[in-house]
């Protein structure tokens, strides 16, 4: 089943929803009445949590009731196989790329992950990716550590070579 | 006069060499963020942020507020010669820019959108002059009351004037107010919505979610349609550029309606987005016969351009003066205005005469600069867009999560970057409009506090928010904002109807 952009508002509608509902209840927690000195700390994101799920399940009926309208709109397909493999080819890289910075830092991330889509998505030599990589993170740890007295995140390696 | 001398002292502070290098470096660098996909005004000004920590503010402010012009230039590049929209605002830019880009003109193209958008942002910066001061005296005149109606107005405004669905409009904004509380409070000082996750007792940073949302929300808009620059060749003939500025004043009441639409649409929260479009579209309408829009015609590349730049530079205004900005990058530097210990509002005037007025008289520099220096190094930033994007997109990407950790030199804000990269996308292809999310959470933890202040002092009643004429004719027009739109557009919904089972 492909899925249509109907599906999506719904879902995303849904989510925002619980969204609300979570910032509603957690300032339910807080108080949300009024005390001697003015509204409690939940009051606000209390009633903003309920305009949040309010609004959110008026979007989801705007989006039924274009449909019942005929709206051809609602029945496009979200995403387009070709356009999901794309979207993923790009996001998927990006995920490790945050994982690997987490744990390695910023310039092993950085130019692993340049290395990574220049040689699988765009073609490169091995080589040429390398060099790609190697360059841009250098490049940032200039810009950054040195021009501007910057201290980005550093992991395990860095450390070892004595780079602070 | 006493504004003239202002701005002369403005100007002593803005003409120094130090000043003049940011001006060009902010512009130059704007000028990248504003060619580059995924790269905006909004998240290029939230990257630039913590690298200004260490600044003082008039320079810091200097360097942002050149960025934002040099992105709004950008943006209008890649439209004329990359049918590519740089920046939101520039889509307008493309109906006509391009085509004429293509039938071989495109020095004329280029000259004839700087050149408008020069003259719109001198005029946008011509009515900040004549009117901050007095913007800022009647503003000293507010209460915590007046604030939040304020406050309440701007978010109206998005709500019934903004281009998108006003349901959409409403969850975005009232995500961006629930995502401000989050963290410790800034009235009472205890911690909310924390979940007992540690991250997130500092709060979420806007800075992080503009960079998500615009700019890795952005990159996967651009990725999911491949991508194909089928650029015009972008060599830049002097002897062009000089016909086509002798060229100009025949478009002139162009140029003075476009320039009314973007003070308006500045002012008020429209944005550079809406007044690009309703120029454009006032172009079209008011045109005298001859060649079609959107096939290359003159008016329809200045109209847009004149709208937008003078939309950008009125948006500092209200950011100034009441501390409410009409446009998402506004917004951001507003953020950055209270990072480095500033208060954007009335007092921002006489506290600090230097900053305003620096910042004034730069904008009046920053943009003469920028429309040099666009014309001599268009050819070298098209020739950025040739850079394949397997190469350039991790770079950008790479940037962005770099730039997120810097705000706070916190690892777990590169997993919001991600979080709201996704929303971001998600957002983008359900049109729901992302500037108010980000307007939300500058403003939140004002409004709330606001709120929260006039309550006290009226004892809990509601009433405050009409106790006088003041208070009370804003929120009147804040409702009316919010009321009549959806209302008009019901009772037209509801005449359709009726004809159409009247036919039947």
């Amino acid at each position: 089943m492909r899925i249509k952009r109907l599906h999506v508002e719904i879902v995303t509608a849904i989510t925002l929803a619980a969204v609300g509902a979570l910032g509603a209840t957690g300032a339910l927690e807080l108080g949300v009445s009024w005390s001697e000195s003015g509204p409690m700390p939940g009051y606000f994101p209390f009633y903003v949590g309920i305009i949040l799920i309010v609004a959110a399940f008026a979007s989801a009926a705007q989006a039924i009731f274009r449909l019942k309208m005929g709206s051809e709109e609602m029945r496009e397909t979200f995403l387009e196989p070709e356009q999901t493999r794309r979207v993923l080819s790009f996001l998927l890289p990006m995920i490790v790329f945050v994982i690997v910075t987490v744990f390695l830092g910023t310039y092993i991330g950085t130019a692993l992950y340049l290395f990574y889509v220049a040689w699988r998505n765009g073609g490169y030599k091995p080589w040429i990716a390398i060099l790609i990589g190697v360059v841009f993170s250098i490049a940032l740890y200039f810009v950054f550590e040195k021009a501007f007295q910057v201290p980005l995140h550093k992991g395990p390696i860095e450390e070892m070579l004595g780079i602070y | 006069m006493e504004n003239f001398e202002l701005l002369m002292g403005g100007f002593a502070t803005a003409l120094t060499p130090m000043h003049i290098t940011l001006m060009i470096v902010g512009v130059l660098l704007g000028l990248i963020v504003g060619v580059l996909p995924g790269l905006g005004a909004p998240n290029g000004v939230s990257l630039l942020i913590p690298l200004t920590f260490t600044m003082d503010p008039v320079s810091a402010i200097i360097l942002l507020a050149s960025m934002y012009w040099g992105a709004l230039f950008g943006g209008s590049t890649t439209s004329i010669l990359f049918n590519i929209p740089g920046e939101p605002s520039s889509v307008a830019t493309t109906f006509d820019g391009y085509p004429m880009a293509r039938s071989g003109q495109s020095t004329r193209a280029l000259t004839l959108a700087f050149m408008s958008a020069g003259i719109g942002a001198f005029v946008g910066i011509v009515v900040i002059t004549l009117l901050s001061t007095w913007a800022a005296r009647f503003a000293l005149r507010f209460g915590a009351a007046e604030y939040f109606a304020v406050y309440f107005l701007a978010f109206c405004a998005f709500v019934g004037m903004g281009s998108a669905s006003p349901i959409k409009t409403a969850v975005s904004l009232s995500l961006g107010l629930l995502l401000s509380t989050v963290g410790m409070d800034t009235v009472t000082g205890s911690l909310r919505l924390t979940f007992g996750i540690e991250a997130l007792l500092s709060g979420v940073s806007f800075l992080v979610v503009v960079i998500g949302l615009f700019g890795i929300g952005e990159l996967l808009a651009t990725v999911q349609d491949g991508l194909k620059f089928r650029g015009v060749a972008s060599r830049i003939d002097p002897r062009d550029v000089f016909k086509t500025m002798l060229e100009l004043p025949k478009y002139f009441t162009t140029i003075v309606r476009s320039s009314a639409v973007g003070i308006w649409m500045g002012i008020t929260p429209g944005g550079p987005t809406a007044a690009s479009f309703m120029s454009y579209g006032l172009a079209r309408q008011w045109s005298k016969p001859g060649e079609k829009f959107g096939t290359g015609r003159p008016e329809g590349i200045v109209a847009p351009e004149t709208a937008d730049h003078s939309a950008g530079t009125c948006a500092m205004l209200p950011m100034l003066a009441l501390g409410v900005p009409s446009s998402a990058t506004a917004a951001v530097m507003m953020g950055g205005l209270m990072i480095w210990g500033l208060t954007p509002g009335p007092m921002l005037f006489t506290t600090q005469p230097d900053f305003v007025w620096g910042l004034i008289a730069s904008m009046y520099i920053s943009n003469f600069v920028g429309v040099i220096l666009v014309l001599l190094t268009v050819p070298f930033f098209a020739a950025l867009l040739r850079i394949p994007f397997s190469i350039i997109g991790p770079m950008i990407v790479a940037i962005c999560f770099v730039g997120a950790y810097t705000v706070a030199n916190s690892t777990s804000d590169l997993w919001l970057v991600l979080i709201f990269g996704v929303v971001g996308f998600v957002f983008n292809k359900l049109e729901f409009p992302l500037a108010p999310l980000v307007l939300a959470m500058v403003l939140g933890s004002k409004a709330e506090s606001s709120f929260h202040q006039s309550m006290i002092a009226s004892d809990g009643s509601l009433g405050i928010f009409f106790s006088n004429y003041l208070v009370g004719s804003i929120m009147t027009v804040a409702l009316a904002l919010l009321i009549i739109p959806q209302s008009l557009k019901f009772i037209k919904y509801l005449r359709s109807h009726k004809n159409v089972d009247a036919a039947a």
